[in-house]
């Protein structure tokens, strides 16, 4: 077992990849009753075009069906696997993103067990037509329920708006009506694909210890065999670098109309090293943009133009990403322009120096040494980071490493016109009476 | 867990000296009662303490200091508890350990400090600007619930159920109150707030007792005051219909069931309703959960919590909007067979080990040591898990039985989707 220690964070990692390719984490967590277990499959749900397992030629699998898996996974022949760590005092829960499905729980008591319902829940496949059927309506009332919610298709309203043909653009949970193809034999091409050992992370972090439970997990692992891994071939459609939609509004029943300005990055192809610094130097660029103490937040709040849900982020992955800026607005058109503004303005002439950069690496810093406080902010992030070959604790010495220049050239692939989109939803009009 | 000191009478600080956490965290609670005209002044002023003060005059500014404390956060909020209402400035900054920067908490204390008793000021009263435009912000964030439609249906059940209680005013208080509130009343709602609420102050982290303790005495000049919040009545009035459809431009229909019990929060049985309550529809083994969404599949969430505070259990589901009979029918079905105590040593043994779990695991969050702390103190003043834990341990399946048995239902309400909206 490698075991790595950060001196600045006072953590220790272990680490092991077991011989079937499972790759194993375990951060042991001083002072913790809890104990958060993630385990984590490199799908998500815009894996939907690939090379199943033992075959030749690739399919395509219906809208929303990584998402329909991560269901059908609790229910086995003998009931339903929440019932089990319910006994063992653990809660259990699951998501799925564009690029992950992650199984988890989190218990103070009975760890070994519970970390042996996972991996046993996990990797026993059971889906048969009939509880497939079952599941449509429980997810279709799933999907009405985000149909409903304004923040969410304004979301996926942007990210549509901004890609053409990518699967990004496609509803996590896929539409009641895409879901109605799915089918148990589907299921099962998806989990054999993408279920080995071998595209899958176990992290556990909190109070455990390491050796025990290293030895649990490899006794658990070698009495299950698998095939031998394959790897995986997914493909995904060329994508321009353009923003395929300039505009696009949307009519709900909303109290005030919410807009987003979305910025599709240029910088698609990274990993590791080279993702992790391009996504931190381009955070703090939006950051000093954007963030709470630039100029364009001080007169956007002061004017009214936005209010408390004000929010920017950037996220990045392998083959998309997005920036995204907005808020609940009643002037959806002047804050649109005043952030396309802000943003050409920067592109032009870029306005920050080494006092503003110490200012917000210290800010993020501090943001990423409160969050080292939350077990599932660990096992969470260190996973996407794993995904994309990049360590999560290796954050704070490349925040230390930026410049001013770093940050400039992250930005400017993340900041052209071509590349902006503008997303907004609306009140329907009052008819006059 | 926490030793407790008292600055001031009425003032008490509590510290929780612990290496779990590399941040140390603050929060001071200044406690109130609850009414609509309070609530709405209160929220105005937590935003207004927020955005700027003497020392740092703009929000920039104030959030550039924030920054260079690396990242320090800094929120004031608004919240309410049984017949309370709190207003809490919740401090984090990192410990000095991990940076190679000393003196970042004294810092920090010296900001709070500043918060709090240097606020920005302009002819005796608030900057009318800023005044303006937290009382513009309130507003948006009192009108932003109706695009959250649980939330939403949750707030008109309590208006119909429960007018004028305590559990139908939000913690942010009402348009029309926010409204009415000048410039003046809010300097008054600050001065009742510095000089006459009740505050409990908390620390959690690797830090001394003592030194906190002094040092809040001596820079934050805290006088004694009379603390007399009263305990909540549970007085519940009829509502005028029990049962209520309302109409709104959405897909899914949202069902939100009042029930009443006398059991409350100060009750001895306030234990067995926790379990109660688990045991109906509180976790993903439960009898709601179980029948409604995984037999009938005609849900995503269906759940129900418990209102301690007042006395209330609530039911939600989100369903088809054709389906509201049968889901109001399978809810009241299983809250009988939990009232027969048809009630497995499963789902006995089940529900205990999560209410346990979730303490526990809540106490693994400074903010959670918090709010956990601050709640049950008012039960016993060395609050400890096990004080909860030996109760859950004892509850048996008639205790559940009975304490359902005094459930009634208060309300039942719908908030469907557009009436004419019957394509298949």
């Amino acid at each position: 077992m490698n075991k790595v220690h950060f001196d600045q964070l006072d953590e220790t990692l272990y680490k092991e990849q077991l011989p079937n390719g499972l790759e194993v984490y375990i951060l042991p967590k001083k002072g913790f009753s809890k104990t958060f277990a993630t385990f984590t499959t490199k799908y998500g749900s815009i894996d939907n075009h690939f090379v199943p397992f033992g075959g030749q030629e690739p399919v395509k699998v219906p809208d929303g069906i990584a998402h329909f898996l991560e269901h059908k996974m609790f229910e086995k022949e003998d009931g339903d696997v929440f019932q089990q760590f319910s006994k063992q005092g653990a809660s259990a829960n699951a998501f799925t993103s564009f690029t992950r499905t992650a199984y988890l729980f989190s218990a103070t008591d009975q760890v070994t067990e519970n970390v042996g319902t996972l991996l046993d829940f996990v990797q026993s496949p059971y889906f048969t037509e009939k509880t497939v059927e079952k599941e449509k309506g429980i997810i279709a009332q799933e999907i009405t329920m985000y149909d409903d919610q304004p923040d969410w298709r304004l979301y996926f309203g942007i990210i549509e708006n901004l890609y053409k043909n990518h699967p990004v653009k496609i509803d996590i949970a896929g539409t009641v009506e895409s879901i109605q193809d799915i089918t148990a034999e589907h299921l099962y091409t998806c989990y054999n694909t993408f279920y080995h050992p071998s595209n899958m992370v176990l992290f556990i972090v909190g109070a455990v210890e390491p050796d025990s439970m290293m030895d649990f997990i490899k006794a658990n692992q070698s009495e299950k065999t698998f095939e031998e891994p394959k790897e995986i071939v997914r493909m995904y459609p060329d994508e321009p670098i353009e923003a395929a939609v300039k505009e696009r509004t949307l009519e709900m029943s909303v109290q005030k109309p919410k807009v987003f300005v979305g910025i599709k990055p240029e910088a698609l192809n990274l990993s590791g090293d080279e993702m992790l610094k391009h996504e931190l130097a381009a955070q703090l660029a939006y950051e000093l943009l954007f963030g709470r103490t630039s100029d364009f937040y001080h007169q956007a709040y002061e004017s009214g133009w936005i209010d408390e849900s004000y929010s920017f982020d950037y996220s990045l992955e392998n083959g998309f990403g997005y920036a995204l800026i907005g808020s609940d607005t009643a002037e959806p058109e002047v804050l649109a322009r005043e952030i396309q503004h802000t943003l050409g303005n920067a592109m032009e002439k870029w306005p920050f120096g080494q006092a503003d950069l110490d200012r917000v690496r210290r800010k993020k810093i501090g943001f990423f040494l409160r969050a080292l406080n939350s077990p599932e902010y660990i096992a969470n992030q260190f996973t996407r980071y794993a995904f994309n070959g990049m360590n999560l604790f290796d954050v704070v010495p490349f925040l230390e490493a930026l410049e001013v220049p770093d940050l400039q050239a992250a930005f400017a692939t993340v900041s052209a016109e071509s590349q902006r989109s503008v997303f907004t939803i609306l009140s329907p009009k009052k008819e006059t009476v | 867990m926490f030793q407790t000191m008292n600055i001031a009478k009425g003032v008490n600080v509590h510290v929780n000296e612990t290496t779990q956490f590399k941040t140390i965290n603050f929060s001071l609670k200044f406690k109130d009662k609850l009414t609509k005209e309070k609530a709405s002044a209160r929220s105005i002023l937590a935003n207004v303490l927020q955005h700027s003060n003497e020392v740092y005059p703009s929000h920039t500014a104030l959030r550039m200091v924030l920054d260079d404390l690396y990242g320090t956060s800094l929120y004031i909020d608004s919240s309410k508890r049984g017949n309370e209402h709190i207003v809490t400035l919740n401090v984090e900054t990192v410990n000095d350990q991990y940076l190679s920067e000393e003196g970042v908490l004294e810092k920090v204390l010296n900001l709070m400090y500043i918060v709090l008793f240097k606020p920005n000021l302009e002819n005796g009263l608030f900057k009318e600007t800023i005044f303006n435009r937290e009382k513009e912000a309130i507003k948006q964030r009192i009108e932003s619930i109706f695009d959250e439609k649980t939330r939403y249906a949750q707030q008109r059940m309590l208006e119909l159920a429960l007018p004028e209680h305590p559990a139908s005013i939000p913690a942010n208080g009402t348009l029309e109150e926010v409204e009415r509130v000048t410039n003046e009343k809010l300097f008054e709602e600050y001065q009742a707030m510095i000089h006459d609420n009740e505050i409990e102050i908390y620390a959690v982290g690797d830090i001394q007792a003592e030194t906190i303790s002094a040092y809040l005495k001596e820079y934050f000049k805290f006088e004694d005051r009379e603390t007399s919040v009263d305990a909540p009545s549970v007085e519940l009035v009829q509502p005028a219909e029990t049962r209520v459809v309302e109409y709104e431009d959405m897909k899914q229909g949202k069902l939100h069931m009042a029930f009443f019990t006398p059991i409350t929060f100060r009750d001895e049985k306030f234990p067995v309703m926790q379990l109660m309550n688990g045991v109906l529809g509180g976790y993903a083994h439960s009898k709601l959960f179980v029948n409604i969404r995984e037999k009938e599949s005609m849900a995503y969430y269906v759940s129900s919590s418990y209102a301690s505070q007042f006395g209330l259990m609530f039911v939600l589901a989100g369903i088809d909007s054709k389906l509201e009979e049968k889901a109001v029918k399978l809810v009241l079905e299983q809250l009988e067979e939990v009232k027969k105590g048809n009630i497995t040593d499963t789902e006995l043994d089940q529900t205990k080990a999560l209410l346990v779990n979730q303490l526990r695991e809540a106490l693994d969050s400074a903010r959670g040591q918090i709010d956990i702390y601050d709640q049950y103190m008012e039960l016993t003043e060395a609050f400890e898990p096990d004080y909860l834990i030996s109760k859950w341990k004892a509850v048996t399946k008639e205790d559940i039985a009975q304490a359902a048995q005094q459930l009634s239902l208060e309300m039942t309400y719908f908030l469907s989707g557009k009436e004419d909206d019957s394509v298949e």
